[in-house]
């Protein structure tokens, strides 16, 4: 099979493949790869586009922060794919696997909840301290599988069909994801992100009206969101003309097939001259998924974690040669590499959390992901 | 021009986006001041930011040598690094309030609001001011309404101005207007 890339959009999927070009980003070539001006025709055709993913430590590195020796897999930085094809696909994917799974149901996690209620802990003081408001301690299940992919995501789409759901299938690896999040959509000067701070399980009780109910008389959920809210207003307003940047909808509850999330949307103009290079350093990595304020709380986690994130919290999308693009971030994510399946999820410690409860959410977060092994 | 002091926060571009509906704001990492913009500037503006004054002691220089030559606005540390200039401690507080809304009551010290009036304002700060504080000129002037935390002081003196809380936050009802009463002040 060649390699391909699968993309949700508002009716289906897309599928980009055929790639003329193939670029492996690194610390040295993303500022001419974000600089590029590209050439098109007048006739704009649907694949003028690259397509592909920023990984976590790129995007700390575009900031100025740098990442502690950790772990690592060595598994690129970043990579982004020229497709000469696109192909709309159904919203229900149907594929009978002709591979089969060799697959470990078992997982072994990095971090147990001991460890966990320490890191818990000790960011709390940093929270009383005030060098964070809100951080988010990341977990990684891990095992050995040799798996199918396509027919992984297949299952996945069927349980969670989230909006920003991708699946890149490459030579040497993959990954399979359910992200919920957009981070960007910018079409010519108008940008906007769509952060999700707030989650909950679904149940026969609870209806949407009820789920806001909940949300909304969540005085710590409540808290978190708000902070995310002022955070992505932020990173939008150092990119767009002063007095642009509206919460087009203020805490939204929105309805998935499991669970439902609290959202805002955050809109925003775009000054003149505003660069590739400006947008993604503004935006990445994404705020809701690292804590506030970013740069000290990078630091915090990065010292913290001992494992690298690989793509965990980078962002997939696409930017097209006019310079719209639209990104989300890369959460809800498997990582398959040398036939090893990675699974990371975050959960935020704020003042009032507690450390059993967000380790049990990181489970239940990665649980989605990990049924899929059955 | 208002040149702002950004200690590398997640806010600060909300402040700027929020003063530059009033004049032309400049800002800079508070590292990587730019003295010719600083001497500039008609008003000098600290930023929110992590951490407690005195990890910024560049700062705190910066206050000292514009104090009564500029007008000066600290916002939530910027609120601190000021009053810690001036002697204050900055201490833990036990209730922290970090994406709150709180009512705020200005008190009769106040020259730019009336007393009595209320606000709702948010917040985002782990510390608060030690009291008691005196300082010459310094006037506590608003305070949280449940917990009596300091929120703003007013120095009209000298025309230095701190609001503990974030006028630029979604949370903050009327904080324009807030802003812009101390911008005329």
């Amino acid at each position: 099979m060649k390699p391909f890339i699968l993309y949700k959009n508002k009716k289906g999927f897309d599928l980009y493949t055929d790639f003329s070009k193939k670029i492996i980003l690194n610390n040295k070539n993303i500022s001419k790869f974000l600089n590029k001006k590209f050439k098109f025709k007048k006739k704009f055709k649907n694949t003028d586009l690259l397509i592909g993913f920023f990984g976590y430590e790129i995007l700390n590195n575009l900031i100025g922060v740098k990442l502690p020796k950790q772990k690592s897999i060595n598994f690129s930085k970043g990579i982004f794919y020229k497709p000469e094809t696109k192909i709309s696909l159904k919203e229900n994917l149907f594929y009978q696997s002709s591979i089969i799974n060799k697959v470990n149901k078992k997982f072994k996690i990095n971090i147990n909840q001991n460890l966990y209620t320490k890191i818990f802990n000790k960011f709390k003081k940093k929270i009383r301290s005030g060098e964070t408001y809100q951080i988010k301690i990341c977990t990684k299940y891990k095992n050995k599988s040799k798996i199918d992919p396509l027919d992984f995501f297949c299952r996945l789409s069927k349980t969670n069909l989230a909006p920003e759901a991708f699946m890149i299938k490459d030579k040497d690896f993959s990954i399979i994801s359910c992200s919920p999040e957009n981070l960007i959509t910018k079409n010519g000067l108008s940008i906007s992100t769509k952060p999700i701070a707030g989650t909950l399980r679904k149940t026969k009780k609870i209806n949407k009206i009820k789920a806001l109910n909940f949300f909304k008389n969540n005085i710590k959920e409540t808290k978190e969101h708000n902070m995310i809210v002022d955070m992505e207003r932020n990173d939008l307003s150092r990119i767009c003309k002063p007095g642009s940047v509206k919460l087009k909808k203020e805490k939204t509850v929105e309805e998935y097939k499991d669970l439902y999330h609290y959202v805002s949307l955050i809109t925003g103009k775009l000054k003149k001259n505003i660069k590739n290079m400006d947008i993604i350093k503004a935006m990445m990595p994404g705020g809701s998924v690292i804590g506030c304020p970013k740069i000290s709380t990078l630091n915090l986690l990065n010292h913290q974690e001992k494992e690298n994130r690989n793509i965990y919290t980078g962002s997939f999308g696409f930017i097209k040669f006019n310079g719209d693009m639209r990104f989300n971030i890369i959460i809800r994510s498997i990582l398959n590499y040398k036939n090893i399946s990675e699974i990371s999820v975050a959960s935020g410690v704020v003042i009032d959390s507690n450390a059993k409860h967000e380790f049990n959410e990181n489970f239940i977060k990665a649980k989605a992901l990990i049924d899929l092994y059955k | 021009m208002i040149y702002v002091i950004d200690h590398k926060d997640s806010f600060t571009h909300n402040v700027v986006h929020q003063l530059s509906l009033f004049d032309k704001v400049e800002c800079d990492d508070f590292s990587k001041i730019n003295n010719s913009k600083l001497n500039m500037a008609s008003t000098i503006v600290f930023s929110p930011g992590p951490g407690s004054p005195k990890d910024y002691p560049l700062s705190s220089k910066i206050y000292k040598n514009f104090k009564g030559k500029k007008k000066i606005i600290g916002i939530c540390l910027g609120f601190q690094q000021i009053l810690f200039s001036e002697g204050a401690s900055i201490i833990e507080q036990n209730k922290i309030y970090h994406g709150f809304q709180s009512e705020v009551l200005v008190n009769k010290s106040s020259k730019l609001f009336y007393e009595g009036q209320k606000f709702k304002v948010g917040r985002y700060h782990s510390l608060k001011l030690k009291e008691p504080f005196k300082a010459e000129n310094f006037d506590i002037t608003m305070r949280c309404v449940i917990s009596g935390v300091a929120m703003s002081f007013e120095n009209n003196i000298d025309k230095i101005y701190g609001v503990q809380f974030h006028p630029e936050s979604f949370l903050t009802v009327n904080g324009k207007l807030l802003i812009k009463k101390i911008l005329s002040a």
